[in-house]
């Protein structure tokens, strides 16, 4: 699906597309990010001008509004090494969307093309990309974990291990069953704005699984999901949150 | 039978507040869809997936030869003895059947399960016309019993409970008083039975038609179908023109990934290959056989960027699958097809105008693509259908408005600061709950606290670790 | 024009799809099997078969399987059945006789059991084929409540891909003159109801195989 081959990582700068939602709401995540990268020696650097890949008009059918913002990106990220996203969803997006978006535009569709193959979601360029599982980390305290599978980076991007992988090597981390694990928690970017009964259902499906499971905090690779899961366990009055899979291994960092 | 689709966004909130139909058709896909991963899970993952490819490989060889296959279906079904009419539409199709029941004087039709015939409304122009119309497949009886349509591709009565068959079967049949299921079924069965054996013609779909024998296929798991399809002495059969297959190999592949995908099971109990009508001294199997090749559409289909939606054997699996089918069954889809697969075909099969809700009914999650058996890519179609919807000024002017501008900003890193700003200081005064009663976050706040903003972006930050502040520790 | 005409004149017109599709090449057995010895292909059938719900009765020989047809007759004196010579238990025309049970016409749906043979058995999936003729009436594998099928392991293929190959070589020609070929895979079933599993929706509630060396 456009992608041709993935250049190996290793070695070069990771230009950090930190996304519109982690930009405004979540900043602390792409901290994260980057103390962890750092923390492996990576050189991050953060292209400036950077904003949102696009999604959300794309998927609402507004393939013309989609592109004028994904032309920023491509502008903002053209002479990138490497680039690494905190999100399945949005890496989706530039991966496998942007050569569809982009098919009847010759001139920019190599760009297009080389871009994808260089963008990697956060947990996949880790392991997939640096070959690293265990990041020496370890928390302070015993926590209890488990993983709901974003739906774009599980069944679009084939990821889901990688995150658990990492987590495994954590110290004092102890990862646990999330029932219906690979279900969508309803959010779909405009689908629980245009048909919210339907997304607070699948929702509530989800909240009950959650409430249902030993781990306090479920992990995520999507703040897209987690601001939908996290608002729907606040209005339930639940104290179960669900963390960035960055925030989570952050919190192992050597203080 | 009836468009309701562009009625999507009402429906499905009724359905929402219908709790005991939710789950019954919770139960029911969860079931089903659990036996159908294990089916595949069988001889491991990376068999299943093959085997996908393979049946997705066969449907697409056939159609990228459609027309000339049709042609060589037709020509070995005649040589077989079997009559082909063709059909451009529901009303032509129709007439095809009324001219042949009037041949033969007809009086009773007995019906196995066909999504054609709903498609085209066959038993309303039937029952018009005179004749006595039966539904056999026990899904398809109870449900013509209640005067509704069928909420599920295979299992038709998905949304009822035991309870109210039972109570349906006591009001309209005299059935006495039982919550035993296997006994409700042996009641119906005596009540069919009668029809079948008095049944002057037979009318049944088709799954398959294989071009190289001349071959009309069709799979049953009760049994209706072959009594259709044998015990009256006219049988007619209803086929979309997409059905038809190269080889038998190929329906050795895609008949066991169909039983598989619907249910579960390794073949359905009744896996039968019609090649015509009865032989010479042959006792018993109707003496007509005749197959309408059912257009309806489906050459438009064929004709634009959804052809692959063509590939569809109708097993069911996108739905069972499916999380927005799940929260609010068959129903709210407003037309025959449900689910993802529904989502995609009733605009492309009814005009998009006429559905223009269900492109959007799916969050995307991809789930319908990972089950078909011939690895449709559904997902991607709703998103091109809503590129369709977009292109074609069916978006409402307050959606487009909005999406324009939110374009405006996300192009322009110096809006989307201020915009982001903006947002944060208005944030500042929602109501405890972070709810935004009116507007178009209104129905997401019902149920979920929206997010705070962050005092500062994360453009902010990298700002002052450029300038040489510390960055803040999270 | 024609109906037939402007429907393919259409799809003629549309630029074809899929013209990447590869030819076929290995193509994959539904159910991989890597034990093809008859034994090993006779158990598979009976491991399958009675997943499905059928009874399998092993019989030593034409006259222990008739005296298992007689036990599942009971007292009932009429018998659906197909011709007898299709059927392979030499002896069977005397037996019946003997015990004075009579053939009903194959279309009287009061019998309760009906008698054939079968075609074709595969072990992959515990199914066997019936091929309609001339002395073998459709209506008696459908009708009856119990459904009693005498084969011989040696009829069994491994499964549906193998038996479709050998149709072909054979050109296929005495499979389209057969009016219906059925693959039968266990007793007629419903889950209609509450997704209740209900066996006799429509056809035979109980398969009974008598299997002959």
């Amino acid at each position: 699906m456009g992608l041709v081959q993935r250049p190996s990582p290793v070695g070069k700068k990771a230009a950090l597309f930190v996304t519109c939602m982690v930009d405004v709401l979540y900043p602390h995540t792409g901290i994260s990010v980057v103390r962890l990268l750092e923390h492996l020696g990576v050189s991050v650097h953060f292209p400036r001008g950077q904003t949102c890949c696009g999604q959300p008009g794309y998927n609402g059918g507004y393939h013309q509004e989609a592109a004028h913002v994904a032309r920023q990106f491509l502008g903002v990220f053209h002479d990138a090494e490497a680039i690494v996203v905190p999100s399945g969803s949005c890496a989706t997006m530039i991966r496998h969307e942007f050569p569809v978006l982009f098919a009847d535009d010759p001139v920019r569709l190599p760009l297009v093309q080389h871009l994808a193959s260089i963008t990697w979601e956060f947990t996949e360029y880790l392991v997939n990309g640096l070959g690293v599982t265990d990041l020496g980390l370890k928390l302070s305290t015993p926590h209890t974990f488990a993983f709901h599978d974003s739906c774009h980076g599980l069944r679009m991007l084939g990821l889901g291990q990688e995150a658990r992988s990492l987590l495994e090597n954590v110290g004092n981390a102890q990862i646990v069953d999330l029932i219906d694990h690979d279900e969508c928690c309803g959010f779909g970017g405009l689908f629980s704005v245009k048909m919210p009964e339907i997304s607070s259902a699948m929702l509530l499906k989800k909240i009950e699984h959650i409430n249902a499971c030993p781990a306090d905090t479920i992990v995520v690779g999507d703040v897209s999901c987690l601001t939908h899961m996290n608002g729907g366990l606040s209005r339930q009055k639940s104290a179960k949150r669900v963390q960035h899979i960055a925030d989570v291994l952050a919190e192992g960092l050597p203080r | 039978m009836t468009n309701k689709a562009n009625e999507f966004a009402s429906a499905s909130r009724s359905a929402i507040q219908t709790p005991e139909m939710v789950a019954a058709v919770a139960f029911a896909t969860n079931s089903a869809a659990a036996k159908r991963n294990i089916a595949f899970e069988v001889n491991g993952t990376e068999h299943g997936e093959a085997l996908r490819q393979q049946a997705a490989e066969a449907r697409r060889r056939a159609l990228r030869k459609l027309p000339e296959l049709l042609e060589q279906a037709e020509a070995r079904m005649q040589a077989n003895g079997i009559e082909v009419l063709w059909a451009k539409d529901g009303e032509e199709a129709s007439q095809h059947v009324l001219n042949i029941a009037r041949q033969h004087n007809i009086k009773h039709i007995a019906k196995s399960k066909s999504m054609v015939s709903e498609e085209i409304g066959l038993n309303a122009v039937l029952e018009t016309a005179g004749f006595d119309v039966l539904e056999t497949d026990l899904g398809e009886y109870i449900i013509q019993l209640a005067g509704e349509t069928p909420s599920h591709i295979v299992a038709p009565v998905i949304h009822k409970s035991k309870a109210e068959i039972r109570d349906l079967f006591m009001e309209r049949l005299g059935m006495a008083y039982t919550d035993d299921a296997a006994e409700m079924t042996r009641f119906a069965r005596r009540h069919l039975r009668e029809g079948f054996l008095k049944a002057d013609m037979g009318i049944s779909g088709g799954n398959f038609i294989i071009a190289e024998t001349g071959t009309l296929c069709l799979v049953t798991n009760e049994g209706n179908g072959r009594m259709v399809t044998s015990l009256p002495p006219v049988h007619v059969a209803l086929v979309g023109i997409e059905k038809v297959i190269e080889t038998l190999d190929d329906y050795a592949t895609l008949i066991q990934l169909l039983a598989r995908s619907a249910t579960g099971q390794v073949m359905s109990v009744y896996a039968n290959l019609i090649n015509g009508p009865r032989r010479t001294a042959e006792d018993g199997g109707p003496e007509r056989v005749v197959v309408i090749l059912v257009d309806n559409g489906r050459s438009k289909i064929y004709n634009s960027t959804y052809a692959e939606a063509l590939a569809c054997i109708r097993c069911g699996s996108c739905l069972n699958a499916c999380p927005v089918y799940e929260a609010i069954g068959g129903h709210a889809y407003g037309w025959v097809y449900s689910g993802p697969i529904g989502a995609v075909i009733t605009p492309l099969l009814t005009g998009l105008e006429n559905a223009t809700p269900l492109p959007h009914a799916s969050s995307l999650c991809g789930k319908c693509k990972v089950v078909c058996p011939v690895d449709i890519d559904l997902p991607r179609m709703l998103l091109d259908l809503r590129h369709d919807l977009v292109a074609a000024g069916h978006a409402p002017l307050l959606w487009r408005m909005g999406l324009r501008g939110w374009a405006m900003v996300s192009r322009s890193p110096l809006l989307f600061g201020l915009v982001g700003w903006a947002a944060k200081w208005g944030s500042k005064v929602l109501p405890k709950h972070r709810t935004i009663p009116v507007g178009p976050l209104g129905g997401w706040s019902k149920s979920r606290d929206l997010p705070e903003f962050a005092p500062e972006t994360f453009h902010q930050l990298w700002a002052k670790r450029e300038k040489g502040n510390d960055h803040e520790q999270p | 024009m024609s109906s037939r005409e402007s429907i393919l004149k259409n799809l003629k017109a549309a630029r074809s799809p899929f013209v990447d599709v590869p030819p076929v090449e290995n193509r994959r057995e539904v159910v991989l099997q890597d034990d093809l010895r008859p034994e090993a292909l006779r158990a598979h059938f009976i491991k399958e078969a009675e997943k499905l719900s059928c009874q399998v009765t092993i019989c030593a020989s034409a006259a222990d399987a008739i005296e298992q047809l007689l036990a599942l007759l009971g007292d009932d004196r009429l018998l659906l059945s197909w011709d007898l010579p299709h059927i392979p238990l030499p002896g069977l025309a005397e037996a019946l006789e003997h015990a004075g049970i009579k053939i009903a016409a194959p279309a009287d749906a009061a019998v309760r059991v009906g008698l054939t043979g079968i075609d074709v058995a595969l072990a992959s999936t515990g199914s066997f084929i019936l091929f309609s003729g001339p002395g073998k009436p459709r209506a008696v594998s459908l009708l009856p409540d119990l459904h009693v099928a005498v084969m011989t392991a040696g009829q069994i293929v491994p499964n549906l891909e193998t038996w479709s190959a050998t149709e072909r070589a054979n050109q296929i020609e005495d499979f389209r003159q057969t009016s219906s070929v059925l693959i039968v895979s266990g007793p007629s079933r419903t889950a209609d109801i509450a997704m209740q599993l209900v066996l006799g929706a429509h056809g035979p509630a109980a398969v009974h195989i008598l299997m002959l060396p």
